[in-house]
């Protein structure tokens, strides 16, 4: 029998069951669906009102290789000038299993964490026009609407910024889907349809991270 | 127009305001965005110089221009398989990152640096990595990984 929910009760699961999904099934993300993504980030708020998202989706298989070969090189560069400055080392410490390790400085160092673009369905590319005064934050809530969307159709989405963060791979990207200079290239949107559940990923709680009307004041009382 | 000169302190002090504006903005973000620092000195004083795809030429030629420039007194460089080091005495520019240490911020950009990288993706059309500075004793220490990668878009 399926559950009901409350809008809130619905919004909140949306917002708690949301996860960075990186593997996905051969199946195709249908049009239907795709229009609720993009409709979900329409609908975000942007200062003035001013709208300055576009959104490339990107099917073909080609592209889509690209997409992952920039992405894996990005990750790739910098997670290994973390590996030779031995912050990666430091940032796995704790991880006791050398089998395990030495797997995850091997995905990270050669960029196949981020290459899965290549696997995916459907890429959504999200620019933004440079001319208004809030573009991070406008095509940032964009994207949210768009991965919380995503959650509530049963599919998997992860936000990937390896193409875009470093400037040299933005222009790659630009290069590669003719995107005017007037435009910023924000992220990637990877989406499909995913093979098995994940678990959540650990969260600071309230009381760590709210502040009763000024800085280090807890709200949250213990 | 002024036809005066203008003194190393005055620019400093706004490359400073700038890295901070930007480090205040985009924090460990940031370094990633610096990448293009110095591309008209590269296009204009550098490319030419570059007679041929080798990483020692490649420096060389970067080291010329630094110097003729007075950006730098001195560059010198090692190579281990993939791996460069760099050092740079007496950068026109080691005020703003002792200014930006004196703050608790790493360095996070480099021109000489990425007058050599930009060298060697665009003679090698190799992706590399400007993965450290270290600022100490009038001495930056550039941490540089060329990876097999091509540099340009195919």
């Amino acid at each position: 029998m399926s559950e009901t929910f409350t809008l809130a009760e619905a919004t909140l699961k949306a917002i708690q069951d949301r996860r960075s999904i990186r593997e996905y099934s051969p199946e195709p993300v249908s049009d239907e669906d795709l229009n609720l993504i993009l409709e979900a980030a329409r609908q975000a708020p942007s200062g003035e009102n001013a709208q300055p998202w576009r959104f490339i989706v990107i099917r073909d298989e080609a592209t889509r290789k690209k997409l992952g070969d920039i992405s894996g090189g990005g990750s790739g560069r910098r997670f290994t000038a973390e590996f030779m400055t031995k912050k990666m080392q430091q940032r796995f410490a704790t991880l006791e299993d050398e089998a395990k390790k030495k797997a995850a400085y091997e995905k990270l160092t050669s960029g196949a964490v981020s290459m899965f673009a290549a696997t995916a369905p459907v890429n959504i590319v999200v620019i933004g026009r440079k001319d208004v005064w809030d573009l991070p934050f406008d095509t940032s809530a964009a994207i949210e609407n768009m991965l919380l969307m995503v959650t509530a159709l049963g599919l998997g989405a992860c936000w990937v910024i390896a193409p875009c963060i470093d400037v040299r791979d933005e222009i790659r990207l630009r290069k590669l889907l003719n995107i005017p200079d007037e435009y910023k290239a924000v992220s990637l949107i990877s989406i499909g349809h995913p093979t098995r559940p994940h678990r959540p990923r650990p969260r600071l709680a309230l009381k760590d991270i709210v502040f009763d009307e000024t800085f280090g004041n807890p709200y949250y009382k213990e | 127009m002024s036809d005066k000169a203008i003194s190393h302190e005055y620019l400093n002090g706004l490359v400073f305001d700038l890295e901070k504006a930007f480090w205040d903005e985009r924090g460990r973000g940031c370094r990633f965005r610096m990448m293009e620092v110095g591309r008209d000195i590269y296009e204009k004083d550098c490319k030419d110089r570059i007679q041929s795809p080798d990483i020692p030429v490649i420096v060389h030629a970067v080291k010329e221009v630094l110097i003729d420039k007075g950006i730098a007194a001195e560059v010198a460089f090692s190579q281990e398989d993939l791996t460069l080091r760099v050092s740079v005495r007496g950068c026109l520019h080691l005020p703003v990152e002792e200014r930006m240490l004196e703050k608790g911020i790493e360095p996070f950009t480099c021109v000489p640096a990425n007058l050599i990288i930009m060298g060697i993706e665009d003679k090698l059309n190799r992706q590399v990595e400007l993965a450290e500075i270290k600022c100490e004793n009038g001495v930056c220490q550039l941490l540089l990984v060329v990876f097999d990668r091509p540099a340009a878009v195919v």
